[in-house]
């Protein structure tokens, strides 16, 4: 019984003139995202592996000269675009894609691409993550709110109930038949990213398929929940009027409102210290230090190796206490980093739980924060790179420091190394977090998005019981 | 024309036993007891309010009685809505139709929901032609349709059903009098086919000439039943306006 009124409802929305124009212009806006998205991320990876080498080129052929300074010239590092970041670019564009690695700091990231952004790039930026969490949805309110309401007001329903089928069935069907439509509309389009991502990925590869394969299910669940709540609605709404405005309000709050509270209500209740603000505290701990953390004193450091060595004057060690003492300057400056990007990170984190929280309001937040880990775009993965990129810096820093403290003595500054040390520097091997690390981090949108799903099911399925035949 | 009583073998098809609604402290139907018997046309009449409606709804199980029982071939609607849903059609004051699907689909749409969906194109195509539907109409899309062709469709879409029963809810108001003339003469191939119908109508001289028997009603009570064989038009409309009066 119910694959007549699939078929029909199918039908009927297909040849309406209104889904077709609806469709071509969400199609076409999903496509040109999608290609657009990839073209870039593929454009940028492309970029940033060309400055990748060429800074890998820089420190290996950057001459003879102390190790100390080496650490000073630095390296670049350049965080990957993972293969599904042309899907949804996050935090990315404000966030920097590559960080300069030198001694002494933790820099942060550049190359963001929102700094350089004209005022009308920032309101008109579409990606294909947009596409699908705004305009998809309103393409469903559009399909959806008339499904009963229209046929009360009409009095199809009537008829149709006099048939013999059930409310139930009925609507059961007419969601089926709509989703029918749009899969005319989104097949394509999945189609079309997992052969982008298939035969030409733009980035590395960090279990992309299966990545893809979990952020299909994330927005065909939120599609279902955004069906299943129109199909309440109209079942509950007195016409299909009230059922459109009520919807269009929901859209509204979930895509406009919602998104906006949450940024200023996470600020507000967990503030992050401006930009030159952080800048100035760790400048100013790494010159005092704070209460538990101290700078290194250079005359104890230097009076611990003479005992170590069981000589009387620096002259006599056989290291240079110079190398000792930078890397213990490098060790407090670690102290000081960890200790401040630490509280920041962890307060971008529970900036990002109030995020996810208020997704109990408005399904788009879980599944902006789902698509985003995903895509490999959030805070947590950029958080991932940089502390990987951290490590790899201390890791220089202190293979440059033990090698001058080790190949050099005190107080001879005529030591240099050369391009052997600095080809034994391996480069930076990042290894992208895994979909069950992604996964862990987003339970809480995992189960927000489910109890929408379900209880946005379990409303379509009471409200359309009860629907009044007009 | 036989009678409800010379049909007393038969199980009615539509029985009201003490039938109630209440909406609020509105009694839109009060105690209505009648019989409809396979091939008899009984016509409800009486003014707008006086229950006609509520009676139709009461037996499509669209809304639940108050008291008393609404049952089709001895089914209880209230309990067995399915059932006795597929032993019905039902066409109402306005067929409202999809409009992006043509005539043809669309019966075959409401076909296949009330279980017909085995019935073939070509043999719709002839209940269409069968209920007054020009050949060349039914692939249109209902959109160009008229009020009048409308209804043709929702006639087909009774006869394509096989229903036992049929219900009509001021079927020919707002058709001129030759769609009428053609309504009628269907509801009449209809019940020598042993359908039971019941039709609520303000048209007494469609009741006169399409019913079997015709019950006036007012204030939601049965207030009298003819037999249509004893009496003419003019006794008909004289009755029911002495009805009318208080």
């Amino acid at each position: 019984m119910i694959r007549h009124i699939v078929r029909k409802e199918f039908t009927d929305v297909v040849r309406d003139g209104r889904f077709r124009w609806c469709s071509v212009l969400v199609g076409s806006l999903l496509l040109i995202s999608l290609g657009h998205g990839w073209v870039q991320a593929r454009n940028a990876q492309q970029e940033h592996a060309a400055a990748q080498a060429t800074a890998r080129e820089h420190w290996e052929t950057q001459g003879e000269k102390n190790p100390h300074s080496a650490a000073h010239y630095g390296i670049y590092a350049f965080k990957p675009r993972l293969a599904l970041s042309f899907v949804d670019e996050g935090v990315d564009p404000y966030t920097g894609t590559s960080v300069w690695l030198e001694a002494h700091r933790q820099n942060d990231f550049l190359l963001r691409p929102a700094q350089d952004a004209t005022a009308a790039q920032r309101i008109g930026a579409l990606t294909a993550a947009q596409v699908l969490q705004h305009l998809v949805p309103l393409l469903i309110i559009l399909l959806t709110f008339g499904a009963l309401a229209s046929e009360r007001e009409r009095g199809t329903l009537r008829q149709l109930l006099a048939t013999g089928i059930g409310r139930r069935e009925l609507a059961a069907g007419k969601a089926l038949g709509i989703s029918g439509a749009l899969a005319l509309l989104l097949v394509p389009a999945a189609l079309v990213g997992a052969a982008a991502l298939v035969v030409a990925s733009p980035g590395p590869a960090a279990s992309p398929l299966a990545r893809g394969t979990v952020l299909a299910g994330v927005y065909l669940g939120y599609f279902t929940a955004f069906l299943a709540l129109s199909l309440a609605v109209s079942a509950w709404a007195r016409s299909a009027r009230t059922a459109l405005v009520i919807l269009l309000a929901v859209w509204v709050v979930n895509g406009l409102v919602a998104p906006r509270v949450a940024v200023d209500l996470s600020k507000w209740l967990h503030p992050t210290p401006s930009a030159f603000e952080f800048a100035r505290t760790v400048q100013s701990e790494m010159s005092t230090g704070v209460a538990d953390i101290s700078p290194p004193d250079r005359d104890a450091s230097t009076q611990r190796l003479l005992a170590e060595y069981g000589v009387e004057r620096v002259e006599d060690l056989p290291i240079n206490a110079v190398g000792v003492y930078l890397q213990e300057s490098e060790e407090f400056g670690n102290r000081i980093f960890d200790r401040n990007y630490g509280a920041l990170w962890d307060t971008f984190e529970r900036q990002g739980v109030v995020h996810e929280m208020l997704a109990v309001a408005a399904p788009l937040l879980a599944v902006r924060t789902l698509s985003m880990g995903l895509a490999g775009t959030d805070v947590e993965q950029h958080r991932h790179f940089a502390t990987a990129a951290e490590t790899y810096r201390r890791d220089l820093m202190r293979q440059m420091n033990g090698d001058m403290t080790e190949n050099s003595l005190t107080g001879d500054f005529s030591y240099a190394a050369g391009a052997e040390l600095w080809e034994s520097v391996p480069p930076l091997q990042y290894a992208a977090p895994t979909l069950g690390w992604v996964l862990g981090n987003r339970i809480l949108s995992l189960l927000v998005l489910g109890a929408w799903l379900a209880g946005a099911i379990l409303a379509a399925v009471a409200r359309v019981r009860r629907a009044e035949v007009g | 024309m036989q009678t409800a009583e010379s049909r007393a073998g038969h199980t009615p098809l539509l029985e009201a036993r003490g039938l109630s609604k209440d909406y609020g402290d509105t009694r839109a139907l009060d105690s209505l007891d009648l019989t409809i018997a396979p091939g008899e046309v009984y016509c409800l009449l009486g003014p707008n309010g006086a229950g006609k409606t509520t009676t139709i709804n009461l037996f499509l199980g669209f809304v639940a009685p108050s008291g008393g029982q609404a049952l089709v071939s001895g089914l209880d609607v209230a309990t067995h809505d399915r059932e006795t849903k597929q032993r019905l059609a039902y066409i109402p004051e306005q067929v409202m139709l999809y409009r992006n699907l043509s005539g043809l689909e669309n019966l075959e749409y409401f076909a296949a929901l009330g279980g017909r969906g085995s019935v073939g194109r070509e043999r719709l195509t002839e209940i269409l032609v069968e209920a007054g539907l020009e050949r060349d109409s039914v692939d249109r899309r209902v959109s160009e349709y008229s009020k009048g062709m409308r209804q043709k469709v929702g006639i087909a879409i009774a006869i394509a059903k096989e229903a036992d029963a049929l219900l009509l809810d001021e079927p020919t108001s707002g058709l001129d009098p030759k769609a009428s003339n053609e309504f009628s003469a269907l509801v009449e191939r209809l019940r020598k086919r042993d359908v039971a119908v019941l039709m609520a109508t303000h048209d007494l001289f469609r009741a006169k000439d399409t019913g079997t028997r015709v019950g006036i009603m007012r204030y939601g009570r049965l207030v009298t039943e003819l037999s249509t064989d004893e009496i003419g038009h003019a006794d008909l409309e004289r009755i029911y306006l002495e009805h009318m009066h208080d």
